[in-house]
Order: structure tokens, then sequence, then C-alpha cells
């Protein structure tokens, strides 16, 4: 018998148009169309299947605000490590795993994507490293880093926002944050939107090797930079990782493997470049096409407060994380929905932020929401994004910096012909040609 | 094992009493061990989210002190529960004068 996450609560199904119907029947976030301009195929299922069966992709998508809240609060019954290992490679994950033993020296699961007890160990281990107020002490280099890249490319009247400020801004900072080398960043680039391209479940067997042999140089150079550190420590994350250390109540100490640490350098690596990469690429993309996006942000620049709320508002508007994964353990009934044992789900934080019941007039910017905080941009619950700080760090940064430095932005193409990375995790534009002038 | 002692009301009404906490403890960590309902500290004392947030009991707010400017911006992204006694309780370690604090869950933001 299916267990009952609450038993009382089923919330109304709302009556669709033939237009929302034909979507529901007929959609898949597999389509690539309905990967990059998703909101219609969310609308209809928050309204009338709030956790769908997405038949192409053969998952739950789990649609409304409420509803990811209380998946996200049970760890335990959504299963992240199941979510997250099954769907990497999906379908191909045996020779995934044995091409990385073969020549990334060693298959490393993700530590960080597991379900507690284990997890909550592995997270004390990182936290430290991540806090707002250690985050803060950071902004001035951060400043520095965005401040000279911005300026690189200030005179020129015109570059790809993406390409040419978003991915390496975010890449040049965590380069520094971890002690990596200088010059590594083109690489990093490639590895990201290959670890990424893993659990995007959109890939052909040509493709999962060619970005399995990516994930295999990433392995080798992190290794290697981690035997460094271990030998000899310096003032960077990897270190920190390498050496983490906590001490329980009772007096014991734990630390992290070698092979734990290797999927957190890896994870951090990853995690902490190419989202927050989207999500200054959506911060260019909001200021260029939502009437009066620029204006705001000039408005505040200065307003702490208030650019504070403006990262908060963007996050919740143009979350850069689509969708994570949960592996359902049991057959479950969540808002009247039956979920059965092993289904594979997705948690639509694009959709939940888009909920009305929660944001009114969600596609509206407005930076002075009273419930700012309550939105699923960052995921929730135990696995809430745990470089949340540094994210938002890096945004506002960037979003200073571009006022400081650029006026007149404007799209160089068509908003029809933005591009999306095929993927059903981001939601990532590969490509956004801008002109400007400099200030 | 220490000594201090905290007063907490959980999210339901619901008033516990500890009298054995060791100085140190964030009012966070105390009541993730002991399951007070209503905190989750999803970022793990991090100053990074609002899932701790508490109102510190009537003068207890002045021994406290106020957040500080990266506490508030969290705070203020729960503007719509959040009150002049609003902390992170995370942010609050227990020290001897905060011997007997009394502080009270705050509700969730936003529904």
């Amino acid at each position: 018998m299916a267990t009952q996450a609450d038993e009382a609560k089923v919330s109304d199904r709302l009556p669709l148009t033939a237009d929302e119907q034909q979507l529901l029947d007929k959609g898949t976030l597999t389509d690539r169309a309905i990967q990059a301009r998703p909101r219609p195929y969310y609308t209809a299922m928050r309204k009338g299947d709030p956790i769908h069966y997405d038949a192409g992709l053969n998952s739950w998508l789990v649609t409304r605000h409420e509803d990811i809240w209380a998946v996200q609060s049970d760890p335990i019954t959504f299963s992240v490590n199941k979510g997250y290992h099954e769907i990497q490679a999906r379908g191909m994950h045996d020779e995934f795993r044995n091409y990385l033993r073969t020549h990334g020296g060693g298959y490393f699961p993700d530590a960080i994507m597991s379900d507690p007890p284990y997890h909550t160990r592995i997270r004390k281990l990182m936290e430290n490293a991540f806090t707002a107020h250690r985050v803060k002490e950071l902004e001035p280099r951060i400043t520095q880093v965005v401040s000279d890249l911005i300026a690189s490319v200030a005179d020129k009247g015109h570059c790809d926002a993406v390409k040419d400020i978003a991915v390496p801004l975010t890449i040049r900072i965590i380069v520094e944050q971890l002690g990596l080398d200088q010059g590594i960043e083109s690489k990093i680039s490639r590895w990201s939107v290959a670890v990424t391209a893993q659990i995007s479940a959109m890939q052909t067997r040509e493709q999962m090797l060619e970005n399995a042999a990516q994930i295999a140089e990433l392995q080798n150079y992190i290794i290697g930079k981690m035997k460094e550190r271990e030998a000899e420590p310096r003032e960077d994350m990897i270190s920190d990782l390498v050496h983490a250390q906590v001490t329980n109540a009772d007096g014991t100490v734990e630390k992290l493997t070698f092979e734990e640490a290797v999927s957190l350098v890896r994870a951090t690596l990853i995690a902490g470049n190419d989202t927050t990469a989207t999500a200054i690429g959506n911060l260019f993309y909001v200021l260029t096409t939502k009437p009066g996006m620029a204006e705001l942000l000039e408005s505040i620049i200065d307003d702490d407060r208030k650019l504070n709320r403006f990262v908060e508002e963007h996050m919740r508007n143009e979350p850069p994380v689509r969708a994570l994964s949960r592996m359902c353990v049991k057959d479950t009934v969540v808002n009247g929905t039956t979920i059965p044992e092993g289904a594979h789900m997705l948690l639509v934080y694009d959709s939940g932020n888009d909920d009305e019941t929660v944001f009114p007039e969600p596609r509206k910017f407005d930076i002075e929401r009273s419930n700012l905080g309550r939105h699923v941009g960052f995921g929730g619950g135990p696995h809430r994004c745990i470089g949340v700080a540094l994210a938002r760090m890096e945004v506002k940064v960037a979003a200073r910096e571009i006022v400081r430095q650029l006026k007149d932005i404007k799209l160089a193409i068509p908003v029809s012909e933005i591009s999306y990375v095929p993927t059903v995790a981001t939601h990532t534009i590969e490509s956004l040609p801008i002109t400007y002038e400099r200030r | 094992m220490g000594n201090l002692k905290v007063t907490y009301t959980d999210v339901k009404g619901e008033t516990r009493i500890f009298d054995d906490v060791e100085e140190g403890t964030s009012l966070m960590e105390l009541a993730k061990r002991q399951g007070v309902e209503g905190i989750f500290g999803d970022c793990g004392g991090g100053c990074a989210c609002a899932t701790c947030h508490v109102y510190v009991d009537g003068d207890w707010f002045e021994k406290v002190g106020p957040p500080d400017d990266i506490e508030f911006a969290m705070l203020d992204m729960v503007a719509d529960v959040m009150k002049d006694n609003s902390r992170l309780g995370c942010q609050i370690k227990m020290k001897p004068e905060l011997d007997g604090i009394a502080i009270t869950v705050a509700p969730s933001s936003g529904f």
C-alpha cells in the first residue's frame, strides 16, 4: 500500500483550455523547443496535472511550489542519491563508470548527491568554506576580477554576453577560489559542459563517450592538484577540502576520504561555475528583453538592500537550474498523485517559482515581494544549494559592474533566435550577442 | 553537556525548556538536535538562507543585539514574517550572558 505524505492535502486541479490539454498530452521536456520556451507547458501542468508523468522523459515532473517544497523536505522517501546517479549517463552508466575507472583515475560517485545520514556528514565537512560571512570577505577580489573582465570588452561595443562575459567570469572566480592554474579556463568550460550533459538524458552513446573523456581529463587534473595540496596546503578551497575535518559532539573527528574529496572538488568546480554563468547570461537576457529592467537596475545600483532583492528576484524569475532529480524509493501519494517506487522525478524549480499561488503575477519582476526567500531557485531542504552565498555575490557584483561600465545594452539578434543548451537540468543560453556603449 | 538554559517555543506554540546547552552551540543547532518544529537550518549555519528564523522574546533581544548587514539581508527575504526582534538562530551562539534566553520560532514565509 502506498504511504501518504499528507493524506488530507489534495489541492484543486483547474480546468484547462484545449491548447493546454493538447500540450499536456503531447508535450515533453525532451522537445528542444519546449526546453527553450517551457512556460506554457509548465502552466498546463501546474493547472491540470501538477505532478505530471512526462512519457518522453520517463519522469514525473513536480511543478507546483507546495509539492516541490514537500518533496525536497523528505530526502529519505525522495532520494537524491538514486535520482542523480541513476540518471547519470542514463541507459549507459556501466560503460560510463568503466570508462572513468580505466581512463579517469576512478569512478567517484558524487558524495554530495547522496541521502542523509551520509549526506549530513558530507555537508558539514563542506559548509565552512561557503558561509555568507566568508563569501563577503571575497567581495573585493571578486569585484576586481569582474571589473577587469568587463573592462576588457567595454570598448569593443559588442560581444557575446555568454561566451565573453558570463562563462569566463565565473570560471576565473572558481579558478582563484579553488587554487587552480591560470590558463586552465577553456578546459574548465569544456569539462563543465561534459559533466552537465551526463545528467541531461539527451546524449547519444558517442556523445556520452566524448563527455566521459572530458570528465576523465578533469579528474586526472584535479587529482594531481589534490595530491600537491595534500603534501603542501595553501590558502585555497582544494586545500580546505583535502584537509577538511569536523569534530562531533562526542569528540570524534570526521574527515573526507580521498575519493569523496575528488568528487567534491569536481562538484565545486562544475556546480559553482556553469550554473552561475547561466544566471549571469540570463541577467543579460532580461536586461535586454524585459522592458524597464535596465532602468530598474541602474536606479538601485547603490542601494544594497534593493540590489540584494534584485538578485534574489532574478533567481526566482530566471532560475538557472531548471530542475533536479529525485527517485521515489516507495509508492508514495503526493497531493493526490501516486508516485510509484523506483520512479524518477524532476523538481521543476522553474515552474515552482512561477506558481501564482505563492508569487502573484509571477512574470512581473518585482523586487519588493515580501516572500522572496520562498523561491526554489536554489532548491531547498537539506540539499539547498551549498554555494548559494557565492552565487548571489557573483551575480550581484556582475550586475553592479555591468551598470558601472556599460550602457544602452541591446540584443544583437532577434529573441526568437536565442538558442539554449539541450538539457533538462539547466535553462542555459548558448550564445547571446549584444551591443552596448562604454559608460 | 553544558548548563545553559534556553526556552524554545516552536512554530506550533509548544514550549520546551533545554537546560543543558553547551556554550558555543547555536540556537539553530540546538533546535535541529532536539527536533524543534519549524527550524530547518537548510544552509547548515552559513547565514545563507532564512530557515532558522526566530523571534527573540522580550528584553533578551537587547542582550542578543541586532543582526549584522549579511544577516539582515537574509531576514529581509522573509519580510512578510520579519519583526523588530527577528534573528537567524544560526547566528546566535549560546554564552553565559544568554543563559535563560527565551525564543519563538517564526512561521514560514509566504503562503
